[in-house]
């Protein structure tokens, strides 16, 4: 098996519903085991590089670590806290500490489910598996992969512009308000364009008989099979486990003591 | 009218908000019959096309009187999308027609609208990949391919439905000389396999003229000028369409020259090669050319050794002052991206370029643009105003002169409408426009002169020839290279193969061959004469 | 929902949601910036720029749906992208879309004022703080901290989606581009009388 071939609409709800149930917990090892579990997974079933998978990363090990900290410096305080700290108007409890390294495992075990779907899988494929198993209207679906192939368009499109700004003389912004009002002058052209090729793509896909009618045969054909299933069980199943762990060690924390 | 009329038009009206586009166009169409659309740039063809379709009026502002009929059953009457199963355009501008990433899925795209059951999908679309010579694309991103494989591409979208209409829009606009006749030559194989009803919009008409039954002209206040076959059409009415500025044939143009100088005895303006030559007295002094007493003036910008992004190698190159060069090649093979690094657009990877005797990378930007212009490939980079006035207007000392010089270009009418809603045509002349009115030592242009009607390309062509400064353009037409190029550059997959006179060039065949090029209309008359004569002599 | 909507509006919507979720990936990076200066807070300052889709298709188009779709199409092509969020991305634009378009169905979608634009803004702040409340856990942090991050959230749809939505809008008419939607409709008449 290979998370590669997992049916797109598939993996991605067993990521949304694995973040759905984390939610619901207010304690570090949850997160923890489930961190494991999906890096387990991620590189036995994916066969990512490790390279492109930590580049990924890095940023939400930063975004976990300010958690920690805004968590830490602005506790929500409740009877019988054990303060470890206090100077000012700041108080570090045991509890609040605890609890912003739980909200920092959270960011973390997120990312490693994102990161899992995001190397996985084709972006037309997930388009196409919207449309198929999700009932996605097709009106809808084409019109976000015209707009998908615009992406590489408008990247030129701006280097084009900025050249035809050289060109005709325009000097180069150097104060902030020069590059404000330089911003300006580019988006609003950049968009322009966009809007009438837009239009213009619009027209084609009608020439070439497109309706938006729901009943359409695909060219492609994504499926879906009884081991994505078996997969969709396997990842709800191990992030109740790792509550369930979290339990046994006696960590476990809901939701509704923080309410 | 004929009982086989398959697409009727009665009192055919359309009209933006503000300006009537054409009035009270009645025509009809045959079925498979092959039509020529003919036009000055901004009559109304491409609009006209999209009303045949039914896409316009709906798309856009405008409001269109009058009846279409398709078979006998007016247009309101068909169902979303069932006419357009039948009528299957191609559209002027490659770049926006397409929604998908890669090109098989594409060609796919169409064949699902229609329900084609999906075993039968890989074998048709392989199929048409093969009329328009894309096979070895099939899994590309449509994002890598050329302008040229792009126009290829949405061609065989088209053919790949087989509708009993097909209407190109300037389908060989960005083509180079072979890669449009071949072009041609396939849909004229496919027509023969499988009838079907063609119109044709077109300023270049030389390869067409064998395809073609029957020619509609519009003039430029948008009513119907002539109807009627292609003989009647260039062998009567050519001096008439030749002051509305619409494109004649290369032969018919020849044939009209050598009239007026009294040296062609036929009766009706010739329409083939043979045609002009048995009618003409003295072929050998007509086809004479005076040659351009060149006399080698210094240099203002030189290229050594350049080595850039894609594949360009080994550049050398010269530019003289108030000399005309011109550069030619296949598509893809690295003219646009030549441009760009001669005018500091793009970096090398290797070599230098002097611009009048200074590194261009110790020019300061401002002082370097000043000095030297660049017309992009496609108009709409060009603009960065919101109105055609504002466009012309911007950076001229005295904006009070930017009337005349939207006169000149024909475009007063439209000073106050936004750039990007001109025809296409209409905003070549405006991108090409925006560089001529400033006085610069060397003008880049990429291709000025596509889409243009007789006229205006013209026009352009005088006001370069006139320029002081030095010019280099890139251009497929190879008529322009021999009447007005005093040395030409032939890139083949990014490496010079060739620098010198236009006419050394039309004497070098393997250089032609190589980069896809075609002997100017003259030279293949010279060709025709020598076979003709062989012909006579044994 | 869509049955009412012609295909060139789809196409026109999806091509705002995509320039637009280009512009959303690179305020994530300004994003991390203030976070990392001012803690969690600092996301709530420029939070509003995340819906400014909303705001403009709504503005710009005039149909029911219009800002629910485009903030969840600019979310799915955020995701399309690549940039490591994932899926759950689509389910927070949906949310942001819904807060905006719960404003302009109060007005049975026929007010585009300044005054509905800021307030809809506000509405994907309210609905987006409210999932963010859940998901992230603000729970675990001091109510005064938290009050404080809503409140600049507010502020900040109102000014970052609704004002600066607006004037983008406005611009974008001006240069003739959306002649054929309500909105260029609107600019012309404005212009000509
Ligand atoms: N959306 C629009 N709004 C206003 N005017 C328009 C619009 N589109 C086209 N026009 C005008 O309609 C006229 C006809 O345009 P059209 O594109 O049909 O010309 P054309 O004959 O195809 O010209 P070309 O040979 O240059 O392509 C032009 O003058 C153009 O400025
Ligand atoms: N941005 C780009 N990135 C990568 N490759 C490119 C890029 N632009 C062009 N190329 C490639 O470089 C080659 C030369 O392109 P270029 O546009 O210079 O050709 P050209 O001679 O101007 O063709 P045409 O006659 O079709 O305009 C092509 O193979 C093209 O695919
Ligand atoms: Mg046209
Ligand atoms: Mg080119």
């Amino acid at each position: 098996m290979s998370l590669h071939e997992v049916n797109p609409s598939v993996k991605a709800f067993a990521v949304v519903i694995s973040i759905l149930i984390l939610s619901v917990f207010f304690d570090p090892i949850t997160p923890l085991v489930t961190i494991l579990w999906v890096v387990t997974v991620t590189f036995i079933f994916g066969r990512v590089s490790f390279k492109k998978w930590l580049l990924l990363f890095a940023p939400f090990l930063f975004i976990a670590i300010i958690y920690v900290w805004s968590t830490m410096l602005f506790p929500r305080l409740q009877a019988g806290d054990s303060v470890i700290w206090e100077w000012g108007f700041l108080t570090l409890t045991a509890e609040g500490f605890q609890r912003g390294v739980s909200l920092g495992l959270r960011v973390l075990s997120f990312a490693t489910l994102s990161i899992m779907f995001t190397l996985t899988t084709k972006p037309t494929d997930f388009l196409l598996s919207l449309m198929q198993q999700c009932k996605l209207p097709p009106k809808l679906a084409y019109g976000i992969m015209a707009g998908y192939r615009f992406l590489p368009l408008i990247k030129e499109e701006f280097q084009t512009l900025q050249n035809a700004h050289r060109v005709r003389g325009v000097a180069r912004a150097r104060t902030i308000p020069e590059k404000v009002q330089q911003l300006k002058r580019y988006v609003i052209p950049l968009l322009a364009g966009a809007i009438r090729k837009a239009e213009r793509t619009a027209l084609a896909m009608e020439s070439k008989g497109f309706t938006g009618e729901k009943n359409r045969i695909f060219y492609r054909e994504i499926t879906v099979s009884r081991i994505d299933w078996l997969f969709f069980i396997l990842m709800i199943s191990a992030v109740i486990l790792s509550a369930f762990i979290s339990w046994k060690l006696g960590y476990l924390q809901y939701y509704n003591r923080e309410l | 009218m004929s009982l086989y009329d398959q697409i009727k038009a009665e009192q055919l009206a359309f009209s933006y908000e503000d300006s009537n586009i054409f009035t009270e166009l009645t025509f009809s169409i045959e079925k498979n019959q092959s039509v020529l659309l003919l036009g000055p740039s901004g009559s109304g063809k491409s609009t006209l096309a999209y009303c045949l379709n039914k896409l316009y009026p709906e798309a856009v502002d405008g409001e269109l009187k009058g009846s279409i009929t398709f078979e006998g059953r007016n247009l309101d009457d068909f169902k979303p999308g069932e006419l357009n199963q039948k009528i299957g355009i191609v559209f002027q501008d490659p770049e926006s027609q397409f929604c998908m990433l890669t090109v098989e899925e594409e060609v796919a795209f169409g064949l699902e609208n229609f329900h084609v059951p999906r075993a039968e999908m890989e074998a048709k679309i392989d199929r048409a990949l093969e009329w328009v010579g894309l096979q070895a694309e099939k899994k590309t991103t449509i994002h890598t391919l050329s302008g040229g494989q792009k126009q290829k591409l949405a061609l065989a979208c088209v053919l790949v439905l087989q509708p009993e209409v097909i209407i190109l829009d300037e389908p060989t606009a960005n083509l180079d000389p072979l890669s449009s006749s071949d072009l041609v030559k396939t849909i004229a194989r496919l027509k023969k396999e499988r009838p079907f009803t063609l119109i044709v919009i077109e300023h270049k008409l030389d390869d067409w003229v064998e395809l073609i039954d029957r020619c509609l002209v519009l003039d430029s206040s948008g009513t119907i000028l002539f109807d009627g076959t292609l003989v009647q059409c260039f062998g009567e009415f050519a001096p008439y369409l030749q002051k509305e500025g619409i494109w004649l044939p290369k032969v018919v143009e020849a044939g009209i020259t050598a009239k007026n100088a009294g040296m062609y005895k036929g009766e009706r303006l010739p329409l083939r090669n043979h045609e002009l030559l048995s009618g003409l007295e003295d072929s050998v002094a007509f086809l004479k050319k005076e040659n351009k007493t060149i006399s080698k003036k210094e240099p203002i910008l030189e290229v050594s050794d350049l080595h850039a992004r894609g594949h360009l190698k080994n550049i050398n190159l010269l530019i003289h002052k108030g000399e005309l060069t011109a550069l030619v090649g296949a598509n893809g093979s690295g003219k646009t991206t030549l441009s760009k690094c001669l005018a500091g657009l793009l970096p090398l990877m290797q070599g230098e370029i002097h611009f009048l005797d200074v590194p261009l990378s110790k020019w300061k930007e401002k002082d370097l643009f000043q000095r030297l212009g660049y017309v992009f490939q496609n108009p709409e980079h060009q603009f960065i105003t919101d109105s055609v006035y504002e466009e012309i207007a911007f950076g001229l000392e005295h904006r009070a002169t930017a009337l005349d010089n939207l006169e000149k270009i024909g475009l007063e009418k439209h000073a106050n409408a936004h750039p990007y809603s001109l025809s296409q045509g209409q905003k070549r002349r405006l991108s090409v426009a925006t560089m001529l009115v400033h006085e610069q030592e060397l003008l880049i242009l990429d291709e000025p002169t596509f889409g243009q009607d007789a006229n205006t390309a013209r026009e352009i062509m005088e006001i370069l020839d006139e320029k002081s400064g030095a010019v280099f353009m890139i251009t497929h037409d190879m008529e322009l290279v021999d009447q007005y190029a005093d040395t030409v550059h032939v890139l083949d997959e990014g490496e010079i193969i060739f620098s010198g006179a236009p006419e050394s060039l039309w004497d070098n065949h393997e250089v032609v061959n190589r980069a896809r090029l075609k002997l100017p209309f003259r030279k293949q008359l010279q060709k025709d004469l020598v076979r003709r004569e062989s012909h006579v002599t044994t | 929902m869509l049955a009412k909507w012609k295909l060139r509006e789809v196409i026109v919507l999806s091509v705002l949601a995509v320039v637009f979720a280009v512009v959303y990936l690179l305020f994530v990076q300004l994003g991390n910036v203030l976070f990392g200066l001012f803690g969690l807070i600092g996301y709530d300052i420029i939070f509003g720029i995340w819906f400014i889709v909303s705001i403009i298709a709504a503005y710009i188009i005039r149909k029911p749906g219009a800002a629910f779709l485009s903030e969840t199409v600019a979310a799915t092509v955020e995701v399309m992208l690549g940039n490591a969020v994932g899926p759950q991305l689509i389910l927070s634009g949906m949310i942001q879309g819904l807060g905006a378009e719960a404003v302009f169905a109060a007005t049975k979608w026929k007010n585009y004022s300044t005054w509905v634009l800021m307030a809809a803004g506000m509405g994907s702040s309210v609905f987006s703080f409210a999932w963010g409340f859940y998901v992230s856990g603000f729970a675990a942090l001091s109510p005064g901290y938290v009050t404080a991050m809503f409140f600049v959230r507010l502020v900040s749809g109102a000014l970052l989606a609704g004002l600066l939505g607006k004037y983008l809008s406005e611009g974008l008419a001006r240069t003739g581009a959306l002649n054929s939607f309500p909105l260029g409709k609107e600019h012309k008449r404005n212009v000509t009388v």
